[in-house]
């Protein structure tokens, strides 16, 4: 039984997220068009509680409640403002509005909005405190960073590695925790994890 | 967790912050960033919390910004009635607990030091010196005598020359405001390098790291 459901269009509702979110995936017969114009979110949804890792191959939204040792996306992750996580968080794009007791790492930016609350250390090339957020620990930026993948993004080429100095934000946080970031290690973890695929 | 820890309890709510009511300006903040490479990362302690203003400046340089907020502890709060100085210097060790090699380039103390009694000051001073290099900075406000009424406020950096005033929501810590010689006998890991006297009797403070 699929647990969580793509985020089929913008208008989540807070009464739809009562009930835990039970749906099967998008049948495959959908139109390319159809497809397309469907943002490619994983949620978990408010109600839903999760004990252990999670990672996800699209972008991520949490709304529930998530306790284990790395919540990790490829793309956007966001925790809205119901979401509670008690994890470290990897992602491209972190945008938090809830509650985080966790390290995080972004590989683009980290945002904390006015409604979020983080305890722990963040590493990304670009921090941003939104006015009334709480936040306790280390913050590590590095704009120059920043500044070089921007440019690359504009020309498209590819960004060379960052070296080990904290900037590649997945490794520092998993060092941190003693994990390994590979998907082969997750899998051989005995604390249970959950795979989110998108499409 | 250590009986200290124990005996210490959580924060009793953590307030988000007020809104900034005024700016000020500052003569002795720049000479903190007057070396600064923005290409050399930068290792900064802030004693209060974090704000937007604060972390929006030190996004221009390469840095990592710790962020301790000790005003909102109640061991601070209660120093004078339940801890020993002991006690105190654990209590303020677990928060300045960093990782091994951590040398603090910029500190800012902002009026914290108003606020510790003469045992919390040495127990501050003795868990901030294992962090302190010969070239770190530091910005504080003292008082100019000790007559003077704290105002229950905290403050951010907009700029190199200009700092935000937000009212602290939570209610203000008991004053303990220390003469200059106090300040100079208790927090021996500093020197004082240059003061400016401010109106209502404050006084800006830049200090450097005692040899």
């Amino acid at each position: 039984m699929a647990m969580f459901d793509k985020h089929k269009s913008s208008k989540q509702t807070a009464t739809a997220a009562d009930e835990p979110r039970v749906s099967t995936p998008a049948p495959p017969a959908q139109s390319a068009a159809a497809t397309a114009s469907q943002s490619k979110v994983a949620m978990i949804g408010q109600g839903i509680s999760i004990t252990g890792d999670v990672k996800a191959e699209s972008s991520l939204k949490i709304e529930g409640r998530v306790e284990g040792r790395s919540v990790q996306c490829t793309g956007e992750l966001e925790v809205a403002e119901a979401g509670h996580v008690k994890a470290n968080i990897i992602g491209k794009v972190v945008r938090i509005s809830g509650d985080v007791s966790g390290d995080i790492g972004g590989s683009d930016k980290v945002v904390i909005t006015k409604s979020g609350r983080v305890q722990g250390n963040i590493i990304a090339p670009r921090v941003q405190l939104d006015d009334g957020a709480l936040f306790r620990g280390s913050i590590d930026m590095n704009p120059a960073q920043s500044a070089k993948a921007d440019k690359a993004a504009a020309v498209n080429q590819p960004v060379a590695k960052p070296a080990a100095s904290g900037y590649d934000s997945k490794s520092a946080v998993a060092q941190k925790t003693g994990e390994s970031s590979s998907a082969k290690t997750d899998s051989a973890r005995k604390e249970p994890s959950l795979n989110l695929k998108s499409g | 967790m250590s009986s200290v820890a124990r005996k210490i309890e959580s924060p009793t709510g953590w307030l988000r912050p007020g809104p900034i009511v005024s700016r000020q300006p500052s003569k002795l903040l720049p000479a903190l960033f007057r070396r600064a490479d923005v290409n050399q990362r930068l290792t900064v302690l802030e004693i209060g919390p974090a704000l937007h203003e604060t972390v929006e400046f030190f996004s221009q340089f390469r840095c990592r910004l710790h962020f301790v907020d000790l005003f909102q502890e109640s061991f601070v709060r209660e120093q004078q009635t339940s801890l020993s100085e002991k006690d105190l210097r654990q209590a303020f060790k677990e928060q300045l607990r960093f990782q091994a090699g951590t040398q603090i380039d910029i500190c800012l103390l902002w009026d914290f030091l108003c606020y510790l009694d003469d045992r919390a000051l040495r127990a501050f001073n003795a868990a901030l010196r294992p962090w302190l290099h010969p070239g770190t900075k530091t910005h504080g406000f003292g008082v100019h005598h000790l007559a003077i009424r704290l105002e229950n406020i905290q403050y951010g950096i907009i700029d190199k020359e200009t700092l935000s005033i937000r009212k602290r929501r939570s209610e203000q810590l008991p004053c303990f405001p220390h003469s200059q010689i106090e300040m100079h006998e208790m927090m021996n890991c500093f020197a004082f390098e240059r003061g400016l006297l401010l109106p209502e009797g404050k006084l800006e403070m830049l200090l450097k790291q005692r040899d």
